[in-house]
């Protein structure tokens, strides 16, 4: 039943991810990406209760703090600092339908490879753990995609949101530091790729990655 | 002192420093910045060099912090080439930057910005070394990425925030997958060990390798190497590196270059002898195989297309960085011995060649090779310390770097397949003709009519001098405390005697290593 329910969690994560990726302005990524992280508290909080590992509640509490409000927060206030730039134009070089596709593509490579590993988790969780690697795959297409470099942020988000979902699935019995070692790591990443998303539209008015090319051969 | 509180209090010191730093007020002058980032570097080179060397010449590996921290023979070398290079790179710094500042090519404000993250990076570099839980090690390998951000971009142009941005975007997601190839090691560790609770320590995990699952560990190695060889700037993950390292002030390039891509191939050797454990040698070797030999390809094509000295540069780490995974795929232990061998050289001559590129770009007010001409004129020092570099880079004997390629070539032409070594050799081949032309055209020649002496200043040119005594010290007489400690080093990576080198010919032909052994017992 508690593996049922992660599952189910696991589906909800993949559609929030997309709906991230496909995200037409920087407000409705963020609001997204603070809807997954509550899927991900809620797939920590299954977990704990199903596995019995306390850990997981205590990831889910620090999940909250760190996901569902810093980097909203952080994010939203580069955005803010920059004076909230309208970036209709800036459209991803993959349009929504073909990166539905794309993610359901990537959701079953994913699941092949998943069903080929020998480990418990791979057994009661198998579409879960393949939506924990596809969130990889999403990053990946997410930050190649877009050209608003803002939103590229988020594809690294995924990506890391993803391996937090895998480590409590494979080692719900990881010490918290361990947790809390990934998630300093992912919040300073955030931080800084945000300052400097801020610096350059201080210096060029532009969040187009077609502008930052300049250096090339 | 205990050796586990000095190796402690080494990776302490670089990170009091940088919060000392980062604690002052902007306004601090110039000198107090300097002052305490070199105090912060000799420290680190000190302690480096006594935790290390305690390590290689007692054969004891230190461990500190429990498990979490330790230093073997191979970790020392890491240890060391930061502590040396750090030391270098930190003293070269002084003038260097005051010149930036003096020429308003970097504002004055952010003298506090520069040395405080210069410390700091020295730090995550050695944390990166002495890491022996690989989510930290990740952790490191990920913050230094973090720290240097604003170094690669702290001069004040589009350029350089567009060569920061690539690199904090291309690093970042590049090494989350090798956080998730070390998540899948750990989650299997945890599985099938005893006490899960040291899952994450490497030395813990090393005798469970064989009870891996051997499609896991393959998925982790291809994660791993995709992950930390970004970080290491291999092909295709390579392409943040030109940028970076040709926007950063020439200091941080050498650092970036000479010293973090090989703490990426330390964190990769790691997973690489624990893959051989688990799966065997063919995998992870074909693997790099392949990867370094295009990157080796790629790198000497692309030398050939920059104008920028410092681009060309960038693109010979990349050839150099090729090579050494190339020996990681040929393995066995003259091909681990080699690899080894060219991170501490090529270390070395590309901090050089950095620092030498440094000097020009302060003559000339450019690095456009079309535009930089008759160095000798301009500055005789600078031109003849180029020359070393460039000789130095293109493994001409009698310089460090010729016998590692050398050793490279036998593990090659011995392990086979001889086609491999011929392409491989064709693209060295391009790679030095690109260094070459630089010799020729711009070191050479006349200078520009009208342009005066220029010479760097000597705070500038005795680290150079060092650097470049040292690569030629290391070509003519290799010191045997590191030949020593590099078949040792071997031995770690693959878990197995290492007396198989002392039976090839050209190795005994090369180091008379049977006199080096009992000459360090």
């Amino acid at each position: 039943m508690g593996y049922s329910l992660v599952n189910i969690l696991a589906g909800l994560l993949i559609v929030t991810s997309t709906m991230v990726v496909v995200s037409k302005t920087i407000p409705s990524a963020i609001k997204w990406y603070a809807i997954q992280s509550v899927v991900l508290v809620g797939v920590l909080l299954t977990l704990g209760l199903t596995t019995g590992a306390t850990e997981l509640l205590m990831w889910a509490a620090s999940a909250f703090v760190t996901k569902v409000i810093l980097v909203p927060f952080i994010l939203n206030r580069a955005y803010k600092k920059m004076g909230s730039p309208a970036d209709s134009t800036l459209t991803s070089s993959i349009k929504p339908a073909w990166t539905i596709i794309l993610t359901g593509l990537e959701v079953a490579v994913c699941f092949a490879v998943v069903t080929r590993l020998s480990l418990p988790t791979a057994e009661v969780a198998t579409p879960a753990l393949a939506i924990s690697f596809a969130h990889f795959f999403v990053g990946l297409t997410c930050i190649i995609s877009q050209r608003n470099i803002l939103k590229q942020i988020f594809g690294y988000c995924l990506m890391e949101n993803g391996s937090h979902v895998t480590l409590a699935l494979l080692a719900p019995t990881a010490p918290e530091i361990i947790e809390i070692g990934i998630a300093t790591d992912a919040i300073f990443a955030v931080i800084i790729m945000s300052a400097v998303v801020v610096r350059i539209w201080n210096d060029t008015k532009s969040l187009d990655s077609h502008d930052l090319t300049e250096l090339k051969g | 002192m205990d050796v586990s509180m000095l190796t402690v209090a080494l990776l302490a010191c670089p990170l009091v420093f940088s919060l000392i730093m980062a604690a002052l007020p902007k306004t601090t002058s110039y000198n107090v910045f300097a002052g305490l980032n070199t105090i912060s570097v000799a420290a680190t080179l000190v302690l480096s060099v006594v935790t290390a060397g305690t390590m290689l010449s007692s054969g004891q590996n230190i461990d500190a912090l429990g498990l979490w921290l330790h230093l073997d023979s191979l970790s020392s070398i890491f240890v060391l080439l930061v502590g040396i290079i750090g030391f270098i790179t930190g003293v070269y710094s002084i003038s260097y930057i005051k010149i930036d500042i003096e020429e308003k090519t970097m504002p004055a404000e952010r003298t506090k910005q520069y040395y405080a993250l210069f410390s700091l990076f020295v730090f995550t570099m050695l944390l990166a070394c002495l890491s022996n839980n690989i989510i930290l090690t990740w952790a490191a390998v990920e913050a230094t990425t973090l720290s240097t951000v604003f170094l690669v971009g702290i001069y004040k142009n589009k350029q350089a925030l567009e060569a920061s941005w690539k690199y904090a975007m291309v690093c970042t997601a590049g090494v989350a997958f090798g956080l998730f190839g070390t998540l899948l090691i750990y989650a299997n560790a945890a599985d099938i060990m005893p006490n899960a609770h040291e899952a994450a320590f490497l030395t813990s995990i090393m005798p469970y390798a064989d009870q891996f699952d051997p499609m896991l560990v393959r998925l982790a190695f291809a994660f791993i190497v995709i992950g930390f060889g970004t970080k290491a700037g291999l092909f295709p993950m390579h392409t943040w590196l030109p940028d970076a390292h040709s926007q950063a002030p020439s200091p941080v390039s050498a650092l970036l270059s000479g010293v973090l891509l090989k703490c990426a191939m330390l964190v990769i050797m790691r997973f690489y002898g624990f893959t051989i454990q688990a799966v065997g040698a063919e995998y992870p070797q074909l693997l790099l195989l392949i990867v370094g030999t295009l990157s080796i390809l790629v790198a000497a094509l692309s030398m050939f297309r920059q104008d920028d000295l410092k681009r060309r540069f960038a693109y010979s780490s990349v050839e150099n960085v090729g090579v050494i995974a190339l020996c990681l795929g040929i393995g066995g232990p003259l091909g681990i011995a080699a690899a080894l061998l060219h991170c501490v050289f090529h270390g070395f001559t590309k901090t050089l060649a950095f620092c030498v590129s440094g000097n020009i770009q302060h003559a000339f007010g450019t690095r456009s090779l079309a535009k930089i001409q008759g160095v000798v004129e301009v500055a005789p020092a600078t031109a003849a310390l180029a020359i070393l570099a460039l000789l130095g880079l293109a493994a001409f004997p009698p310089f460090g770097m010729f016998i590692s390629e050398f050793l490279t070539f036998v593990a090659g032409v011995t392990a086979g397949p001889m086609w491999l070594v011929v392409v491989v050799a064709l693209g060295l081949t391009v790679a030095i003709s690109a260094l070459t032309r630089i010799a020729l055209k711009s070191v050479f020649g006349h200078a520009p009519q009208g342009m005066g002496k220029h010479e760097a200043p000597a705070l500038m040119l005795i680290p150079e001098i060092i650097l470049a005594v040292m690569i030629l010290w290391f070509g003519i007489a290799t010191p045997l405390p590191l030949v020593h400690g590099v078949e040792t080093a071997t031995g770690i990576v693959l878990e197995q005697s290492t007396e198989e080198l002392h039976a090839t010919p050209m190795y005994r032909a090369v180091f008379g290593t049977e006199t080096a052994q009992s000459e360090v017992e």
